[in-house]
């Protein structure tokens, strides 16, 4: 009696899904359509007409205007994007076959393309003017002169510091070991998407990682010399933060992509969540793992170099302070110095990687 | 062959979140020590019907029953419990590639062990025994201590075959289990579940593609065709027309010995 039911239930799920998936994309649509004209706009107006024909100094600005233009570019956004002919629709799968719909998205994207060039161009400065004057040309020359006969008398200073440099590094990097190993279990997707508290976990745990990994290293040095002192240990701090949160990342990556097929099986023979990752996880991963890690310390060495610039210690600080000194021959030696231990480390950590494979 | 059901399965559906709509009301019995083959085009549902048996994925409607016991939606210790009983040997051996042959067999045996002796690695004596056992059933004693990657793809499949059997289970599931292997292991490796499904008597129910196998070693089968049970029926029952009918009008029928 039941059965008449059972058999409607998933095939109205199927079309009640698709036709959802369609509003959304829908209103996907419109936005990224109102987005694309209110930056056309804005740049139109303001890298174009203020800098390039009234040539402004001061280019005047009033939240009114803006928010004018955002209300025209939402209200042409709506128009065109429930045409089914904008660019927006395209992108979301959703345009018309006609031939205005396929011109007008592509004439859009192009404009959008070259508008974002020119104004890359103006706001960069770009000057031939300036990289071709005498006058610059003759600092080059004093910089790497000065650069290219390095003295010698400070080489067992710059030694002991790049030492601290490549040490720093190390502890930065093992130390962020056990942490990244329990984040990115708990970053992984596919282990984590089953019920929806884990996958509350994963969604917070995600979003830290992502600012936490998008502040550079160099302003974590910045803050943890204030919080721990200067000096070496902030350094390694800054770093270890970083690698944890970079590294989270690509491990929880190899994790999602991982075979199903071992998972599939030992979770056929009765195996617990556990025994799952330890058989079938655990052993798809430890080599992609070890290899990241290797070739971290090798990025963690060169970021080490300046991450003491704001002083973290090791060989960047002491660069800095001859920098300051406009000592350009001890600069040298010490640039030549890092470039070859940068090199050594880069050639290590490609060997070990290649053997481990 | 006794008569008892063992698997019961009615009016099953199954939408995958993707919206493919892999099963469609199909119902079948299962009966206790039958070698019972699933035949169809590949994508007409027959991996997404074993896999809903031993509950890798979970039914959208219909109900699955094991031994009389409603399984379609248990979670948990239940369902690993249900697992433990039900082997499962795939297309593409799944073996732990860097473990050695031994401990891949051992692993069938998870579902029976206390987690932290098992992640340790500390299996008891009887079960290395008995892993060694089931290595003698398939052939293969003198590779336990080689790397499971280093043998080649029948030899692979024989260790599935011993770490299922380390389950002691009461049914086999094979998923193509030959589809990637040349047709001489192909048969060969159709012998060693019909060794299991004879001499252990344990029930397999195993997805094919040759029909030629089909007729060798299914006592029962049963045909998928997008979704639905287009036939049920004896292997030599399959003639020319019933091949056309699951296949489509262009397909023929192509032999392997």
């Amino acid at each position: 009696m039941l059965e008449p039911e059972l058999e409607i239930h998933p095939k109205e799920k199927i079309l009640r899904k698709k036709k959802n998936q369609e509003k959304v994309d829908l209103v996907k649509a419109i936005l990224l359509d109102s987005f694309f004209i209110f930056y056309t706009i804005l740049v139109l107006q303001r890298a174009i007409y203020y800098k390039v024909i009234l040539d402004l100094r001061e280019l005047p600005f009033s939240w009114y205007e803006i928010g004018f233009i955002a209300i025209v570019s939402v209200l042409i956004g709506i128009i065109w994007g429930y045409s089914r002919t904008s660019l927006g629709a395209k992108i979301m799968g959703l345009a018309k076959e006609t031939k205005f719909a396929k011109l007008s998205s592509e004439i859009f994207a192009w404009t959008l393309f070259n508008l974002t060039f020119i104004a890359g161009w103006l706001v960069t400065k770009i000057s031939l003017i300036d990289l071709f004057s005498a006058e610059g040309i003759e600092g080059a020359n004093r910089i790497f002169y000065a650069l290219f006969t390095p003295e010698f008398g400070i080489f067992d200073d710059a030694l002991f510091a790049i030492i601290e440099t490549i040490y720093l590094a190390l502890i930065a990097t093992l130390l962020s070991i056990p942490p990244t190993l329990i984040l990115s279990f708990l970053t992984a997707r596919n282990l984590m998407k089953d019920h929806w508290y884990t996958f509350s976990i994963y969604y917070i745990l995600r979003i830290i990682l992502n600012f936490v990994r998008s502040i550079e290293p160099l302003i974590w040095a910045i803050i943890f010399s204030v919080w721990v002192g200067i000096g070496p240990f902030a350094g390694m701090i800054a770093l270890l933060v970083h690698t944890i949160a970079a590294n989270a990342k690509l491990y929880s990556e190899a994790i999602e992509s991982i075979e199903e097929g071992p998972v599939d099986a030992i979770a056929a023979t009765g195996a617990n969540k556990l025994q799952i990752i330890w058989y079938a996880v655990i052993p798809q991963i430890v080599l992609p793992f070890l290899s990241f890690t290797i070739y971290r310390w090798d990025i963690n060495v060169r970021m080490a170099t300046v991450i003491g610039l704001v002083g973290g210690g090791g060989i960047g600080t002491m660069l800095m302070q001859y920098q300051g000194l406009a000592q350009w021959h001890e600069v040298g030696l010490i640039v030549i110095m890092i470039a070859i231990v940068v090199w050594i480390m880069d050639y290590i950590s490609a060997k070990i990687r290649e053997a481990i494979y | 062959m006794s008569s008892n059901v063992i698997v019961e399965v009615r009016n099953l559906h199954k939408v995958y979140p993707s919206g493919t709509h892999a099963l469609k009301g199909v119902s079948l019995d299962v009966y206790e020590g039958e070698f019972l083959v699933v035949i169809g085009l590949s994508g007409s549902g027959k991996t997404t019907l074993l896999k809903c048996i031993n509950r890798l994925e979970e039914p959208t409607a219909g109900t699955v029953k094991f031994l009389g016991k409603d399984i379609t939606h248990i979670k948990g210790k239940e369902l690993r419990e249900v697992r433990t009983h039900i082997g499962m040997v795939f297309q593409q051996f799944n073996l732990i590639k860097r473990m050695t042959v031994l401990n891949n067999v051992l692993a069938g045996k998870l579902g029976y062990m206390k987690t932290l002796p098992s992640i340790l690695g500390n299996f008891p004596q009887e079960c290395i025994d008995e892993a060694m056992k089931n290595l003698d059933i398939v052939g293969i004693r003198e590779y336990a201590y080689e790397r499971a990657d280093k043998l080649s793809g029948g030899q692979q499949q024989r260790v599935a075959i011993a770490r299922s059997l380390m389950q002691s289970p009461k049914l086999l599931l094979a998923d193509e289990p030959v589809a990637s292997l040349d047709p001489a292991t192909s048969n060969s490796i159709m012998q060693y579940f019909e060794k299991v499904n004879k001499e252990l008597g344990v029930t397999v129910v195993c997805n094919l593609h040759f029909l030629s196998l089909v007729r060798r070693y299914a006592t029962r089968v049963i045909a998928l065709k997008a979704g639905e049970i287009v036939f049920e029926g004896l292997p030599h029952e399959i003639n020319e027309e019933w091949f056309k009918k699951i296949y489509g009008e262009e397909a023929e029928e192509v032999e392997i010995r």
